[in-house]
C-alpha cells in the first residue's frame, strides 16, 4: 500500500519535473530569441535625455544585466501574473495582462467551439466508415476526407469568407460579437472561422477513430459479444468506441499546437480581437516583450493541456492506468 | 526511389505526377514562354481565366496568374526543401546518434526536441521570423533575398525537432537487433555499425515523414505571408494568396488558382508521404 503510494508519487514527480523542464527550456528560449534581434532593446524601448533616467528605465526592463538574469526576473513577473508592458519609446507603457483578458477569451472559444465540433462530428463518421468498411461509399467518404484533410485551414477562410460572406452574405465576412452582447450574432461571426478551421480536423480525428475501429473490431473481445447476441449498435459503441477513442483524445491534445497556429491566421482573415491579433499587433509594432509573454503563455497552455489529456485517459482506458503502475 | 511506386494506386500516381510538374516549373519556369509575373498589366486588371494573353487570368493588380503561379513554385518549393532538406538531415542526425548512444547526450536531445515540440510550429515559426527580419531601420524594408533565407532558417528550426523525433523513434526500434549486435561483436566501430545497418532502415521512414514535412512548410510558407511576414514582394504562392485575399467579390479567380495548386501540393504529399509509410508497414511486418 505505502509502497504503491511512493511509487505514484515518484511517477507523478518525475512527469511533474519533465513539464517544468519543457515550459522553462521553451521560455528561455524565447527569451533568449531577442538576443538575436538586429536591433539593440535599449535601442528599441530607452529613450533618455540623461544618464540617470537612462539608467532606471535600463534597470526597469531589466536591460542593465546579464539577459540570463533579465530571464528570471521575467520568469518571476510572469508566474506571478505580470506579463509585462507594451513600451512606447518616450511615450508611456500599457500593461499586457489588460490585452490578454480581452483576447484570451475570444481564442479559448474559438479552439472549444472546433474542438468540440470535430469530435462531435467525427465520432459519428469514424463509426461509420469502420463499420462499412471496404464499401463502396465508405471508399468515396475516406479519400474526401484525406482530399479535405490536406487543405490548409486559411485557404477553406478565405474560400468562406469569400462566398458565403460576400457573395452569399448569409454570414458576416468579418468581425466578432461577444457572446454576451448578442448571442446569435456572436455564433453568426463564429461560424466561418469555426468552420474552417474544424474541417480539417474533422477529417483527420475520422480517420484515426477509423483505423483504430478497425483494429478494434478485429479484438476476440467484439467476436465474443457478438456470439453472446449483442446488438451491432451496444458493440460498436460500448465494447469498440471506448477502446478506440485513445488515440483520438492523444490527436486532439497534439493537434491543439496547429489549432492554436491556425486560429493565429484565422483570427487575421475575420478580424477577430483575440490572440493571434494581438500577437501580429506586437510584431508590427516591435513590442518584443509582450511578443515574449504571449508565446510563453501559449506554449505553457499547449504543454499544461497535453497533460490534462494524459490524465484523462486514465480514466477513459483502465489498461493505459495499468500499463502506468507497471 | 521512384521504383517503389510501381505498384501504387492511382491516387498516388496522381500525386506523384503532380509533383513532377510542380518540380519541372520550378526548375524551369524562369525561361518558359509566360508573361512577366512581375509586370502589371493595366490593360487587363482582374480579367477572368481564358483571356488572350492570359491563360487562367490575371488578378485586380494586373499580374498574370499562370506566370505568378509557376514562378511562384520556385520559391516555395526552395523554402520547403531546403528547410526540410537541412532540418530533416540535422534532426535526423541527431536523433540517430542519440537513440543509438543513449545516456546523457539523449536525454539532452530529447528534452531539447521536446522544448521545441512544446511550442506550436507556426507559433516557433512565427516568432522566429518576426524579430530575425526585423529590420534596424523602419524606414527601409528588409530584401526578399534576406527575408527568404530567414523564413528557410525559420522552418529549419521548426521541422528539426519533427523528423529529428521521428528518427529518434525508428532507430530505438532497431538498435537492439541482432544484426547490430552481431555486427558490435565483431568489432566494427559504431559510426560503421550506424552508417551500414541503422541508417538504411531508419531512412524510409524519414522519407516518409519528409514527403509531410515539406507540406506542412508549404502550408506555414502560406500562413507567414497571411499573417504580414512571409516573402513581402516576392512571388511565391503564399505571397500570391495574401496579395488576394481582399479581391474574392471582384476576382474569385486570383485566389482559386493559387489556392488549388498549393492545396493539390499539399494533398500530393501527405498522399505520398502516407503511402511511403504504409509500405513500410508492410516491409516490417514480413520480417
Amino acid at each position: 500500500m505505502i509502497n504503491e503510494l511512493i511509487m505514484k508519487l515518484t511517477i507523478f514527480g518525475r512527469r511533474f519535473a519533465q513539464v517544468l523542464i519543457v515550459l522553462i527550456g521553451s521560455t528561455f528560449l524565447l527569451s533568449m530569441l531577442l538576443q538575436l534581434l538586429p536591433v539593440g532593446l535599449e535601442e528599441l524601448y530607452v529613450v533618455s535625455f540623461d544618464e540617470a533616467s537612462r539608467q532606471i528605465q535600463l534597470k526597469r526592463l531589466r536591460l542593465d544585466r546579464n539577459p540570463v538574469f533579465g530571464y528570471f526576473g521575467w520568469l518571476w513577473d510572469f508566474v506571478r501574473g505580470d506579463f509585462g508592458q507594451y513600451i512606447y519609446a518616450g511615450a508611456g507603457e500599457k500593461p499586457v495582462s489588460g490585452q490578454i483578458a480581452a483576447a484570451l477569451p475570444v481564442s479559448l472559444r474559438l479552439v472549444l467551439y472546433v474542438q468540440v465540433i470535430s469530435i462531435l462530428v467525427s465520432v459519428p463518421l469514424g463509426i461509420y466508415t469502420a463499420y462499412r468498411a471496404g464499401r463502396k461509399i465508405e471508399k468515396v467518404i475516406s479519400y474526401g476526407l484525406f482530399t479535405l484533410s490536406a487543405i490548409p485551414n486559411f485557404i477553406l477562410a478565405l474560400l468562406f469568407a469569400g462566398f458565403f460572406g460576400v457573395t452569399l452574405g448569409w454570414f458576416p465576412p468579418l468581425g466578432y460579437v461577444g457572446p454576451s452582447e448578442d448571442l446569435v450574432e456572436h455564433f453568426r461571426t463564429m461560424a466561418l472561422p469555426v468552420l474552417a478551421l474544424a474541417i480539417p480536423l474533422i477529417a483527420a480525428y475520422t480517420r484515426i477513430l477509423r483505423t483504430d475501429m478497425i483494429a478494434s473490431l478485429r479484438e476476440d473481445y467484439v467476436t465474443m459479444a457478438a456470439s453472446k447476441g449483442l446488438s451491432n449498435r451496444r458493440i460498436l459503441f460500448r465494447h469498440v468506441l471506448r477502446p478506440s477513442s485513445i488515440t483520438l483524445l492523444t490527436s486532439a491534445a497534439l493537434n491543439m499546437g496547429g489549432l492554436i497556429g491556425g486560429a493565429l491566421v484565422i483570427e487575421q482573415i475575420f478580424s477577430i480581437p483575440g490572440m493571434g491579433t494581438e500577437i501580429a499587433i506586437a510584431i508590427f509594432g516591435r513590442q518584443f516583450f509582450a511578443l515574449q509573454s504571449y508565446i510563453a503563455l501559449i506554449a505553457v497552455g499547449y504543454v499544461l493541456f497535453n497533460v490534462l489529456v494524459d490524465l484523462l485517459i486514465g480514466f477513459v482506458d483502465p489498461r493505459a492506468r495499468e500499463r502506468r503502475r507497471a | 526511389m521512384l521504383k517503389r511506386f510501381y505498384a501504387a494506386d492511382w491516387f498516388t500516381r496522381v500525386s506523384l505526377l503532380w509533383l513532377l510538374v510542380v518540380a519541372f516549373c520550378s526548375i524551369f519556369g524562369r525561361v518558359l514562354p509566360l508573361p512577366d509575373p512581375s509586370f502589371s498589366n493595366f490593360d487587363s486588371l482582374g480579367v477572368g481565366p481564358f483571356s488572350p494573353g492570359h491563360v487562367l487570368g490575371a488578378d485586380l493588380n494586373g499580374y498574370d496568374l499562370l506566370a505568378n503561379v509557376v514562378v511562384g513554385a520556385q520559391t516555395s518549393m526552395l523554402i520547403a526543401l531546403v528547410s526540410v532538406g537541412a532540418g530533416g538531415s540535422i534532426g535526423a542526425t541527431l536523433g540517430i546518434v542519440a537513440a543509438y548512444r543513449r545516456g546523457r547526450f539523449d536525454y539532452f536531445v530529447n528534452t531539447s526536441f521536446n522544448i521545441l515540440l512544446s511550442i506550436p510550429n507556426l507559433v516557433l515559426g512565427l516568432s522566429l521570423v518576426a524579430v530575425l527580419a526585423t529590420s534596424p531601420n523602419p524606414d527601409v524594408q528588409i530584401s526578399v533575398a534576406r527575408r527568404t533565407f530567414v523564413i528557410v532558417l525559420s522552418l529549419t528550426v521548426v521541422i528539426i525537432p519533427i523528423l529529428g523525433r521521428i528518427a529518434r523513434g525508428a532507430t530505438l526500434a532497431w538498435v537492439n537487433r541482432d544484426f547490430v549486435t552481431a555486427a558490435r561483436s565483431m568489432g566494427m566501430r559504431d559510426n560503421q555499425i550506424i552508417l551500414r545497418h541503422i541508417v538504411p532502415n531508419v531512412l524510409p521512414a524519414i522519407y516518409g515523414v519528409g514527403f509531410l514535412a515539406v507540406g506542412v512548410v508549404i502550408v506555414a510558407e502560406g500562413a507567414l505571408s497571411l499573417l504580414g511576414v512571409g516573402v513581402i514582394d516576392g512571388i511565391s504562392w503564399g505571397s500570391m494568396i495574401a496579395r488576394v485575399a481582399g479581391d474574392f467579390e471582384f476576382a474569385p479567380h486570383s485566389l482559386y488558382v493559387p489556392a488549388i495548386v498549393l492545396s493539390l501540393t499539399v494533398i500530393s504529399c501527405n498522399q505520398i508521404g502516407d503511402y511511403l509509410r504504409s509500405r513500410l508497414d508492410i516491409r516490417e511486418g514480413k520480417i
